[in-house]
C-alpha cells in the first residue's frame, strides 16, 4: 500500500509543479536598477537607469543588415544608422525623413535618378573608428551579399546592383564616395519616389569597410547610434548599452537616449511575459506580441495607466503560392477568400485585430474604399462548389505558421477552414526565429500559410515589393505567394517613380492596383493589427511610440 | 514453458522442473507427477489479491476505452470533430445564449451538456472532443513506443548478452550513447528536425505530421533503459546448465535465445511493459508540450496544455483537465505495473516489506522463488 501511495503522491506533486512552471513559463529576471549618469538629454527623460525589455519572439538577427523582423529594427534603428533616418516622433511626423549621417536630405537631380549626400564631419563608430563615406558602398554591397531579405529594394533600382547581385561586377558601380570631401553618389536605373525611405532602412546604415561579409548577430558590428549591442547571447538576450560618444556629434533630432542600458530577454510564452510587465518585475511588453486574452481585462483595469492599443498599418494574410499546386489555379485561391471569416480570426486575436480584406492598409495611400470583391461574411458554400468545378476537392495542402499565439491558432483555424472547405490540409508549424527564413527558401517552396508585412515606410511601394515578381528570390524571399503578374509589373514600373511628396495624385491608381490585386487573389488578406503600448510602473509613459519602429527605446526613460 | 533446470519449485508441491518443458516430475522415483502451479498462474493470483493494483487497472482501463470511443462521443454526443473551429458560433446554454468565443478572445467554460461538455479552446473547439482525441492520440503513441522498445531492447538485448564480445561492444556503446543524452533533450532534438522532414527508412515513409514520428523517437530513446537489464540477465542465463545441454543437443543461437533464454527472461519484459507504457506517455506529453512531439492541430494532452496556457488566469480548465487526465493514466498504468512487479518479482516485495509478507504467510515460498 506504501509503494502505490507514495507513488500517487509523487505524481500529484509533479503534477501540482508542472502545472506551476507551465503558468510561471520561462524564468527572466528581469529588473530594474537605478544609476545617474552624465548624457544627452531625450525628450526631457530623467537620466540613467536601466530597463528591462522582454520579447516573445527573438530577433531574426542581429547583425543590422541582415535583419528585417519588428523585434530586430526597434534596436537597430537606434543603434546604427544611415544617411537618413527618421524623426522621433508619433503618428504622422514620425514619418517625416530627416538627415541622419548626411548633412541634410539628398540633392535629387530632376529626373530623379541621381541623389548626392555629404557625410556629416567627426563621425566616429561606437568602437572609436573614424566614419569614412567609403563606409557607405561597403555598407550596401555587404548588405547585397549577405543577403538581406530586403535587397531588391536597392538591386532592382540602383546602378550595377543587380549585376553585383548576380557576381558579374566586382562592386555596385551605381554608388560613389569621395573620403576627402565625404560625397557619396547613388545613381538609380530609373526613378523610385520612395528610395530615400529605402536609404533609412537600419540595413542601409553604416559599418565599417572591411567588416566580415556573414552573419554577425552573436557579435553585432559596430555602428553609429545612441546605442550599442553587447552581451548577445543568441536567442536569450541581449544589451544595449549607451554610446558615450554619440552626444558629441550634436546630430538635430536624434535623441541620445536616457537610460544607460537596456536589457532585452526573449521569454518563452507571452502569458509570462505580461505578467512580468503587469508585476513590475520587467519593464516592457514587446509591441510586436500579443497580450494574452486572459490577462487583458486584467491589464485593462489594474494598469490601464500604462497600457494602450496602438494601431499600426499592417497586412495579415495567407499566402498562396501561385506557382504551386493547387493555388496555381486561380479558383482555388478564390475559394480561400470567399470562405475566409475575418471575424473570426478576430476573435482569436482578442480584437486586436481590424478586419480587412485589401492588401494596402488603411492609414496607407492607396487602401481601397470599395467592397471586398468575395464579400465581407464567409461564403463556405460557394467556396466548395468552385472547388469541384475547379476538381481540385482533396488536393493535399500543407499549411505553414509559427509557433507563437495567436499566429499558430490563426492557422490552427485557416487549417479547418481548407478542410471545410474541400482540401485535405496538414499543418506544419515550426519555430518563430526560423519560421520567414524557412518559407523564403525556395527549397521550402510552402504552398501557402501566415505571412505579415508591417510597414517599413509609409508608401504602397513598401506593400507591393511583396507582389512584385523582381523580388522572388532563393533565399529570404518575401513574395510568398511567387506573384509575377505583368499588369502589376507594369503599373509597379509607373507608379514606383512617383515621389513619396506626390504620393496623393496617384492615390486612385494605387486603388485600382489593390482592387485588381484582391481580385485575382493572389493572397488571403484578413486585416490590420493593433498593438499593445504596455510598460511597467517604473517607467514614464511619456516616451515616444513610432509609427514604424514601435517603442522608441532612445525616449525611454525611468520615473 | 522453459526454464532454468536448477530453479526451485515454486508451488509447494516438490516438483523439479525439466529443461525445455514445465511440466513437473515425480516428486518421488516411480511416483505419479505432481500436480503444480506454474510462475505465471501463481503470479495472477497474486496480482488477484492486490485490489489497489487491480483498482488502478481499472481506472486506466476506463480511460483507454473512453479515449478509444472517442469517435463515437464527437459523432453521437458532441456532433463535432476534434479540430473543427467554431469561434463565431453561439450556444444555448441555460436558456441563454453565449458565445463560443467571445469577442475579446475568451472561449466558453464548461457548459455541462453534450456540446461544449467541458468547454471550448481559444478557436472554439469542444475540450471535451479533443480531450478524448488527445488522449488516444498519447495513448497510441506510448503504446505503439513501448512497443518499439520492448522489440527492439529484447533483440538488443539478447544479441549483445548471448554473443558477447565484439557484438556486445558494439551494441553496448549505441546503447551508451542513446543513454547518455538526456532522454527529453534528445526526444525534443529529433522530434524537431523529424517533424519539418518526416522518416524515410527504405520503402517505409512517415510524414512529419503522423503519429509514428513521436512514436518512434519514444519507442528509440528509451532501448537502453529496458535493453540493459535484459543484457545483464542473459549473460548470466547463457552460463547455465540448461543453456548448455541445448547446445549439446544441437541446438542453434538462435534457437537457444529463443526457446530457452527468451522465456527466462520474460518476466523481466512484463514488469517493464508498463512502466515503459506510462514513461512514454509521459514523455510523449513533455514533447508534445514543447513542440516536438505531436502536431498541431492534432491535439494530445500535452499541447492542449501548452495550447491553454496563455488562458490560464481566466480558463484554467483547458490547462488542468488534460493535465488531471494525464496524471490519471499514468498514475493507473504505474500503481498496476507495481503490482504486476510485486506478482512476478516477490523478492522486490520481500525487500520492501518482508514484515508484511511474513503476516499473509507465503514468504518462505516467494523467497525461494527464481524466474
Amino acid at each position: 500500500m506504501r509503494m502505490w501511495a507514495r507513488t500517487a503522491c509523487a505524481m500529484l506533486v509533479a503534477f501540482a509543479v508542472s502545472v506551476g512552471v507551465a503558468a510561471c513559463g520561462g524564468n527572466d529576471n528581469g529588473s530594474t536598477s537605478t544609476t545617474t549618469s552624465a548624457g544627452g538629454a531625450s525628450a526631457g527623460g530623467r537620466q540613467g537607469g536601466t530597463a528591462t525589455v522582454l520579447m516573445g519572439t527573438a530577433p531574426d538577427y542581429l547583425d543590422p543588415q541582415l535583419a528585417y523582423t519588428t523585434q530586430a529594427v526597434e534596436a537597430h534603428w537606434i543603434s546604427y544608422t544611415g544617411l537618413l533616418t527618421y524623426r522621433h516622433e508619433e503618428g504622422k511626423p514620425g514619418t517625416e525623413l530627416i538627415p541622419g549621417l548626411a548633412d541634410a536630405l539628398p540633392r535629387i537631380s530632376r529626373d530623379g535618378r541621381t541623389y548626392e549626400f555629404t557625410l556629416r564631419r567627426g563621425i566616429r563608430y561606437s568602437d572609436g573608428r573614424p566614419v569614412r563615406a567609403s563606409d557607405f558602398p561597403y555598407s550596401v554591397e555587404r548588405m547585397v551579399k549577405i543577403p538581406w531579405g530586403g535587397r531588391s529594394f536597392v538591386t532592382n533600382y540602383v546602378v550595377g546592383a543587380d549585376a553585383f547581385d548576380r557576381g558579374s561586377a566586382r562592386s555596385i558601380s551605381g554608388i560613389t564616395a569621395d573620403d576627402a570631401t565625404g560625397r557619396i553618389t547613388i545613381r538609380l536605373r530609373e526613378a523610385y519616389g520612395a528610395f530615400p525611405n529605402v536609404l533609412a532602412f537600419p540595413a542601409l546604415a553604416f559599418v565599417p569597410r572591411g567588416t566580415p561579409i556573414r552573419n554577425l548577430s552573436s557579435d553585432p558590428p559596430p555602428g553609429v547610434g545612441a546605442y550599442m549591442l553587447t552581451d548577445v547571447v543568441p536567442n536569450r538576450t541581449f544589451t544595449l548599452r549607451r554610446n558615450p560618444a554619440f552626444a558629441g556629434f550634436r546630430i538635430p533630432d536624434i535623441p541620445t537616449g536616457n537610460l544607460d542600458s537596456i536589457r532585452v530577454n526573449i521569454v518563452s510564452n507571452t502569458n509570462s511575459e505580461a505578467q512580468q510587465v503587469l508585476n513590475n518585475q520587467a519593464d516592457v511588453f514587446d509591441p510586436g506580441d500579443t497580450l494574452p486574452p486572459a490577462l487583458l481585462p486584467q491589464i485593462e483595469s489594474q494598469a490601464r495607466s500604462r497600457f494602450e492599443r496602438k494601431p499600426v498599418p499592417s497586412t495579415f494574410y495567407f499566402f498562396l503560392n501561385t506557382t504551386k499546386a493547387p493555388f496555381d489555379n486561380e479558383k482555388a485561391r478564390i475559394a480561400v477568400n470567399m470562405a475566409i471569416d475575418r471575424d473570426a480570426l478576430s476573435r482569436i486575436a482578442s480584437g486586436f485585430l481590424q478586419t480587412d480584406c485589401f492588401f494596402i492598409p488603411r492609414g496607407i495611400v492607396g487602401h481601397p474604399d470599395s467592397a471586398c470583391p468575395y464579400g465581407d461574411r464567409p461564403d463556405l458554400e460557394g467556396a466548395q462548389r468552385m472547388l469541384r468545378e475547379a476538381g481540385l476537392v482533396g488536393a493535399p495542402v500543407t499549411v505553414w505558421g509559427q509557433e507563437r499565439s495567436p499566429r499558430k491558432e490563426y492557422v490552427d483555424y485557416y487549417t479547418d477552414l481548407l478542410n471545410r472547405i474541400g482540401f485535405r490540409a496538414t499543418e506544419r508549424i515550426i519555430s518563430d526565429t526560423v519560421y520567414f527564413p524557412t518559407i523564403g527558401n525556395a527549397r521550402t517552396d510552402p504552398q501557402t500559410g501566415f505571412a505579415d508585412w508591417l510597414q517599413d515606410f509609409p508608401n504602397p511601394s513598401d506593400f507591393y515589393l511583396l507582389m512584385d515578381g523582381r523580388s522572388i528570390q532563393p533565399t529570404n524571399n518575401q513574395n510568398f505567394s511567387k506573384v509575377n503578374d505583368p499588369h502589376i509589373q507594369r503599373e509597379l514600373m509607373r507608379l514606383n517613380r512617383v515621389p513619396a511628396t506626390e504620393l496623393d495624385s496617384v492615390a486612385s491608381d494605387w486603388q485600382a492596383l489593390d482592387e485588381y490585386t484582391a481580385r485575382r487573389a493572389y493572397v488571403a488578406v484578413y486585416g490590420a493589427e493593433a498593438v499593445p503600448k504596455f510598460f511597467s510602473d517604473k517607467l514614464s509613459f511619456d516616451s515616444v511610440f513610432h509609427p514604424l519602429y514601435f517603442n522608441d527605446w532612445s525616449t525611454l526613460s525611468l520615473k | 514453458m522453459a526454464i532454468d533446470p536448477a530453479t526451485p519449485d515454486t508451488t509447494g508441491s516438490g516438483a523439479i522442473r525439466t529443461a525445455g518443458g514445465d511440466r513437473p516430475v515425480a516428486a518421488e522415483p516411480g511416483g505419479p507427477p505432481a500436480a503444480g502451479i506454474g510462475p505465471y498462474r501463481l503470479a495472477r493470483r497474486r496480482l488477484l489479491r492486490n485490489k489497489v493494483a487491480l483498482a488502478f487497472g481499472a481506472l486506466f482501463a476506463v480511460i483507454v476505452i473512453l479515449c478509444f470511443c472517442a469517435p463515437l462521443y464527437a459523432d453521437h454526443v458532441a456532433h463535432t470533430g476534434p479540430n473543427d473551429n467554431h469561434v463565431t458560433e453561439q450556444v444555448q446554454v441555460g436558456g441563454e445564449t453565449k458565445d463560443v468565443v467571445s469577442p475579446t478572445g475568451l472561449p466558453i467554460g464548461p457548459t455541462w451538456h453534450g456540446r461544449f461538455l467541458l468547454g471550448a479552446d481559444q478557436n472554439g473547439r469542444d475540450l471535451a472532443v479533443r480531450l478524448l482525441y488527445g488522449g488516444r492520440n498519447s495513448l497510441e503513441v506510448g503504446f505503439i513506443a513501448t512497443a518499439i522498445t520492448m522489440v527492439l531492447a529484447t533483440i538488443v538485448g539478447l544479441t549483445a548478452g548471448y554473443f558477447r564480445g565484439v557484438v556486445d561492444g558494439v551494441l553496448a556503446r549505441i546503447l551508451d550513447l542513446i543513454w547518455a543524452y538526456p532522454v527529453v533533450l534528445l526526444g525534443i532534438a529529433l522530434g524537431t528536425s523529424l517533424a519539418l522532414g518526416g522518416i524515410t527508412i527504405g520503402p517505409i515513409a512517415m510524414k512529419g505530421n503522423s503519429l509514428f514520428v513521436p512514436a518512434v523517437i519514444i519507442g528509440i530513446v528509451y532501448i537502453p533503459y529496458v535493453a540493459k537489464p535484459i543484457r545483464g540477465q542473459v549473460l548470466g542465463l547463457r552460463e547455465k546448465e540448461f543453456v548448455d545441454a541445448a547446445r549439446v543437443q544441437g541446438a542453434g543461437s538462435l534457437r537457444i535465445m529463443a526457446r530457452e533464454i527468451l522465456p527466462n527472461v520474460a518476466s523481466t519484459l512484463i514488469v517493464f511493459l508498463p512502466l515503459m507504457v506510462a514513461n512514454a506517455i509521459l514523455l510523449e506529453a513533455g514533447l508534445s508540450y514543447l513542440g516536438a512531439g505531436i502536431q498541431p492541430p492534432n491535439p494530445s494532452w500535452g499541447t492542449m496544455i501548452s495550447d491553454g496556457i496563455r488562458l490560464i488566469p481566466s480558463a484554467i480548465h483547458l490547462t488542468f483537465v488534460p493535465g488531471a487526465m494525464l496524471v490519471l493514466a499514468v498514475l493507473g498504468i504505474n500503481v498496476f505495473g507495481d503490482g504486476v512487479r510485486d506478482a512476478l518479482d516477490p523478492r522486490a516485495r520481500v525487500r520492501i516489506a518482508a514484515k508484511r509478507e511474513d503476516e499473509i504467510g507465503e514468504s518462505e515460498m516467494e523467497v525461494m522463488v527464481e524466474h
